[in-house]
């Protein structure tokens, strides 16, 4: 992480950066531009490393400063204080091992090919529910249970492997994907994450094999986001034994086919130092066959018709104490690390959606001739398929850092998996949304297959957090680490002799960013030299970031809460950021490894970049201006207005 | 040349003095006669020589005064005899036409303006009676009653020394009550200052001064009161609450306007204006508020602007207890997203931009009102008026806790600004 930080002293980045062509054991530039030893991408990381070593007098107070400041390790959580936490990006992690990415390989074929010729995604669509065929193909070929461990009867995937499998299923039917994550990433993740091994035990197998199809519980009609309206409740009978479940849940995915639901309800509990008896959440494993456990019609719906969505009633349904999931009163706990780690397989499932569509839109394109020209050589046609391109390698490129940091047992992901989803589900629409744009009147027709994508998608953007709300997440999330940070700052300043290193650096970093220098950072170490230009946008986006979010919090201090014009813009940016980083990170392995796609890949970054920190730049810089503030404020009267006058407030522009 | 004549005037007008003095015994001098110094002075001339030097200055003005026309204030030795020619002049209403005639009198009985300090002494004190106090013109004016270029120090001696110490003190005295009444000076002031002082003389000193210091206080007030205030005791209590309310979002409405009607039965109907102020944020506390509990209106309080004393009424929740002060947001609340940051930044000691307030335990605050009476039911009305805005209201027990203050008021402002000098000042700012 500390590679990627430049120290405050010139002489420094002078020792580190060598005289070309000398080749002692530090020089650790790319020799010359093409081509590369596979193996000199890793090496040089290493050689990174060491020379920091060699650096002498700074690396010690630098890793003390770390230690003090507990830092995160995630590079969103970083940036947000100005700062690179390259660790988890640099490089572009490759966690299968040669075993996995074997048995991988294995299952990447027939699930293809099972989606290809048994599945029928219109079928499916049209019937409003999964052909049972595909159902029973879908339980033996073990994609109930890809993350439930061997011992148990499952295919015990990691992450990065269940991203790949769900990636092709993205690619051909995402009704079909529901079914599936809510079964697997949301259903019984709670159970994953937090059973007892008996509970363990008993579920998972029948989970595994697809006999027992599970549904995550937590929507209610008075509840959305707001875990305090919960109204379902679970009393506990006097003698402990059991607790009778009451209470109605809407819209729950998969709750008319699932014979096991995580379900979430109140529940009394003492506060062991007052005594005080609290309502909190807490988690349930709810059989059907507790009784008492009913659900309605499936709902019609826009989309992913494929999937079963209906709500579930409970009437005094009693719930074994045994089979209460985590600690009483933890629910909330579990149901947010739920959330939080299921986010990742949306963004893969997305990638897998637009990879398909964009090869579509491609094939169109390709084929279509006008005015004696195929289409795809107009300029139209041509940014169209080209920013699709680019969106869809952005995507593909997060979900699987992500899914690859979350393997390595990274324990800060979750504001990363946030601006995957938000990222995937977006850039997914738009994809597809041109994809028909260029289709034309043919993609309007059933027959092309696209509406329905389109129709499928539309929800990504809305369930599991809506964007809206995500995006509240990803910037609050972020100042509070700020704040954090800055909070430790001041009270090292309390005793100044003690953290001199860190408030030499910190006074550094300002006073540098005060002078227009940028924060130093270099990310020379891990960047491919061909992409330097796009490394330096980077560079400077952060700092950008970093100085705009620190003006902010002063500005506001806990009020920022509440500025969600703010937050928005400050979001978009942390997503921009993120997004760079991640292409860097992927773009530089393409590179150093030579891959034949690697110039390809190399065009993608640098065309991302260059908008991407012009796209920063324009948000951020306003932030601090009072132009933006009255820009918002005639936003905020205009919504008033609107909202006052229960519509459109002007008259037809004819007066009748 | 010019100078020298001049030295030569003034050596006349001092030695006419004398000479005045030195005729003075053999003159029939009436106007001494039944004074009770007129024996005092016979036996012991040359104490009077002496003192004649001494005190010329001093006794120049009812000597002078005495040639042409005789007063009758000058046996009490007072300097009554100039208030007496503001007293002819104004004839009927005081105003700055009235004033200026005085002046101008003043200044056309004689070429040598002798006793124009004691006259602009009196001057100065007459202004505000004559509601020009805040008049810039009739400050230079004044200044204009100087003779000109007597007084300017012409060698280094008397410009070391204290030159013309009493007219200089005089003319300071005139810059004084400008600056008093915050009246900054012009170019015709310093013009007038230069001809009758010259450079580096005190008044000079005294104008460069202001000059320097009152651009620099002209806009410290960020929130200044209105030159002149509104009559209309309606847009008097609009702008009175919004200064007292300093909340831009803050409404202030107008439940009763002025009225005086004769019914028909004759009976004449007078129906007080009241006019309330609430904030967006005071409503949104007082929807909170335990409709169990009581709500006081309190009053009234006094609210000077400027030299008007206005009162208000404020309708206030009990303090609340301590369990019901902050709402608590549970960090388990929001399954998204943190509803409340953990923020507490400490500020540095070079940068604590808040002032120290002393908090006082007091119940929120959640309207005020102006009214044109007092009484309870003239505030009922403002409480029913302000039902239609805060439904609570209705549910909520309203209690009346009025001292009848303002009367007390009332009789204790007017013995201390004295007469009805302030009606006046306002109608004099109004004319201009």
């Amino acid at each position: 992480m500390r590679g990627a930080r430049a120290a405050p002293g010139l002489c420094l980045r002078l020792l580190r950066r060598p005289p070309r062509g000398s080749g002692g054991p530090l020089a650790g530039t790319y020799p010359t531009p093409l081509p590369y030893a596979t193996c000199l991408y890793s090496t040089h990381a290493a050689e990174a490393v060491l020379e920091k070593a060699g650096a002498g007098t700074a690396s010690p107070t630098v890793s003390k400063t770390k230690s003090l400041l507990g830092e995160s390790k995630s590079f969103a959580m970083g940036m947000f204080q100005g700062r690179m936490t390259t660790e988890q990006v640099f490089p572009y992690p490759s966690v299968l091992t040669e075993e996995q990415g074997q048995f991988l390989k294995e299952l990447v074929g027939p699930v293809s090919r099972f989606f290809q010729e048994v599945n029928d995604p219109a079928a499916n669509d049209s019937l409003e529910r999964v052909e049972d065929r595909t159902m029973q193909g879908l339980k033996e070929l073990g994609a109930f249970g890809l993350q439930i461990p061997p011992e148990l009867g499952g295919l015990g995937l990691s992450n990065t492997q269940y991203a790949r499998l769900v990636e092709i299923v993205g690619l051909h039917d995402l009704g079909v994907g529901i079914t599936l994550g809510a079964h697997q990433s949301i259903g019984f993740k709670g159970l994953l994450l937090y059973g007892t091994p008996q509970q363990k035990e008993k579920y998972l197998p029948r989970l595994a094999t697809g006999e027992t199809i599970a549904a995550f519980c937590l929507t209610e009609p008075a509840s959305g986001s707001d875990a305090a309206s919960i109204r379902t409740t679970a009393r506990p009978s006097p003698c402990g034994a059991y607790y009778t479940l009451d209470g109605g849940k809407i819209w729950i995915s998969n709750g008319g086919l699932a014979d096991l639901f995580t379900v979430f309800a109140k529940t009394p509990v003492k506060n062991e130092a007052t005594g005080e008896a609290k309502e909190k959440v807490t988690a349930f494993i709810v059989e059907r066959a507790f009784g008492g456990v009913t659900h309605g019609p499936p709902e019609k719906k826009m989309g992913i018709k494929a999937s079963n969505t209906a709500e579930v009633h409970f009437e005094g349904v009693r719930v074994p104490a045994a089979n209460v999931l985590g600690p009483p009163g933890a629910g909330f706990k579990v149901a947010m690390n739920v959330l939080n780690s299921g986010r990742f397989g949306m963004a893969a499932a997305l990638a897998g959606t637009m990879r398909g569509v964009i090869g579509k839109a491609v094939e169109h394109a390709a084929s279509r001739t006008q005015f004696g020209d195929k289409i795809h050589n107009f300029g139209a046609i041509q940014e169209k398929l080209a920013r699709m391109a680019m969106l869809h390698y952005v995507t593909e490129s997060m979900a699987y850092m992500i899914s690859a940091n979350m393997d390595q047992g990274a324990a800060d992901f979750q504001t990363e998996a946030a601006i995957s989803k938000i990222f995937g589900s977006e850039a997914a629409w738009t994809v597809t949304d041109e994809c028909i744009q260029i289709m034309g009147g043919m993609g309007f027709m059933q027959d092309a297959g696209v509406e329905r994508v389109m129709r499928d998608l539309r929800i990504f953007r809305i369930f599991e957090g809506t964007n809206d709300i995500l995006r509240l997440f990803v910037a609050l999330n972020g100042f509070q680490n700020a704040g954090n940070q800055l909070r430790r700052l001041q009270q090292a300043l309390k005793s100044p002799v003690g953290n001199v290193g860190l408030l030499a650096q910190e006074a550094t970093r300002r006073l540098r960013r005060k002078a227009g220098w940028g924060s130093g950072i270099t990310l020379r170490d891990v960047v491919h030299p061909d992409l330097d230009p796009s490394a330096e946008q980077l560079v400077r986006g952060v700092d950008l970031f970093g100085a705009t979010v620190e003006e902010l919090l002063l500005k506001y201090g806990k009020k920022i809460v509440d500025e969600q014009f703010v937050l928005k813009r400050v979001a978009d940016g942390a997503i921009d950021l993120y997004a760079m980083v991640v292409l860097l990170s992927r773009a530089s392995r393409s590179l150093a490894q030579a891959q034949p796609t690697a110039q390809h890949e190399k065009l993608l970054c640098e065309t991302w970049c260059e908008e991407a920190y012009e796209r920063l730049t324009a948000t951020l810089s306003p932030l601090s201006s009072d132009g933006a503030r009255h820009t918002f404020r005639q936003l905020r009267s205009i919504s008033r207005a609107v909202v006052e006058s229960g519509g459109v407030v002007s008259p037809n522009p004819l007066g009748f | 040349m010019n100078c020298v004549r001049k030295l030569l005037r003034a050596r006349g007008l001092s030695a006419g003095r004398g000479i005045l003095r030195q005729a003075a015994p053999g003159r029939a001098r009436p106007w001494l006669q039944g004074s009770s110094c007129a024996q005092c002075v016979w036996p012991v001339p040359a104490r009077r020589i002496r003192s004649s030097a001494a005190l010329s200055r001093s006794e120049l003005v009812p000597t002078a005064r005495g040639d042409k026309e005789k007063d009758r204030g000058f046996r009490d030795g007072s300097l009554v005899p100039f208030d007496e020619l503001f007293e002819r002049a104004h004839e009927g209403d005081r105003t700055k036409a009235a004033f200026s005639r005085a002046v101008e009198l003043f200044c056309q009985r004689d070429v040598r303006r002798r006793g124009h300090v004691e006259f602009i002494n009196a001057a100065l004190r007459k202004m505000p009676e004559f509601g020009v106090e805040r008049d810039l013109d009739v400050y230079n004016k004044i200044l204009d009653v100087f003779p000109k270029e007597v007084f300017v120090a012409r060698n280094f001696i008397q410009r070391m020394f204290n030159h013309y110490p009493r007219q200089q003190e005089c003319g300071i005295q005139v810059l004084e009550q400008m600056e008093n009444y915050g009246i900054m000076p012009n170019k015709q002031t310093k013009f007038l200052l230069l001809q009758i002082f010259g450079e580096k003389s005190h008044p000079v000193r005294k104008y460069q001064r202001l000059m320097y210091w009152f651009p620099k206080f002209k806009h410290v007030n960020p929130y200044p009161v209105p030159a002149a205030l509104p009559r209309d005791p309606v847009d008097l209590a609009r702008i009175s609450l919004q200064r007292i309310a300093a909340d831009l979002s803050a409404t202030v409405t107008v439940y009763q306007r002025p009225l005086t009607d004769i019914s028909d039965a004759g009976k004449e109907i007078t129906q007080p204006h009241i006019v309330g102020i609430q904030s967006p944020d005071q409503q949104e506390l007082l929807a909170r508020h335990n409709p169990a509990r009581p709500v006081f209106v309190e009053g009234p309080f006094p609210l000077w602007l400027k030299k008007t004393c206005v009162y208000y009424y404020i309708l206030r929740g009990e303090p609340l207890p301590p369990e019901e002060k902050e709402e608590v947001i549970d960090s388990e609340r929001n399954l998204y997203y943190p509803m409340h940051l953990d923020l507490d930044l400490d500020r540095g000691l070079w940068d604590d931009e808040e002032f120290y307030v002393d908090e006082v335990v007091e119940g929120p605050i959640s309207a005020m009102c102006m009214a044109g009476a007092g009484d309870q039911a003239t505030l009922a009305k403002w409480i029913l008026g302000l039902q239609q805005t805060n439904p609570i209201l209705s549910q909520t027990p309203v209690v009346f806790h009025l001292t009848p203050g303002p009367r007390e008021f009332q009789v204790a402002s007017d013995s201390e600004s004295g007469e009805e000098e302030i009606p006046q000042s306002w109608r004099m700012k109004q004319e201009l």
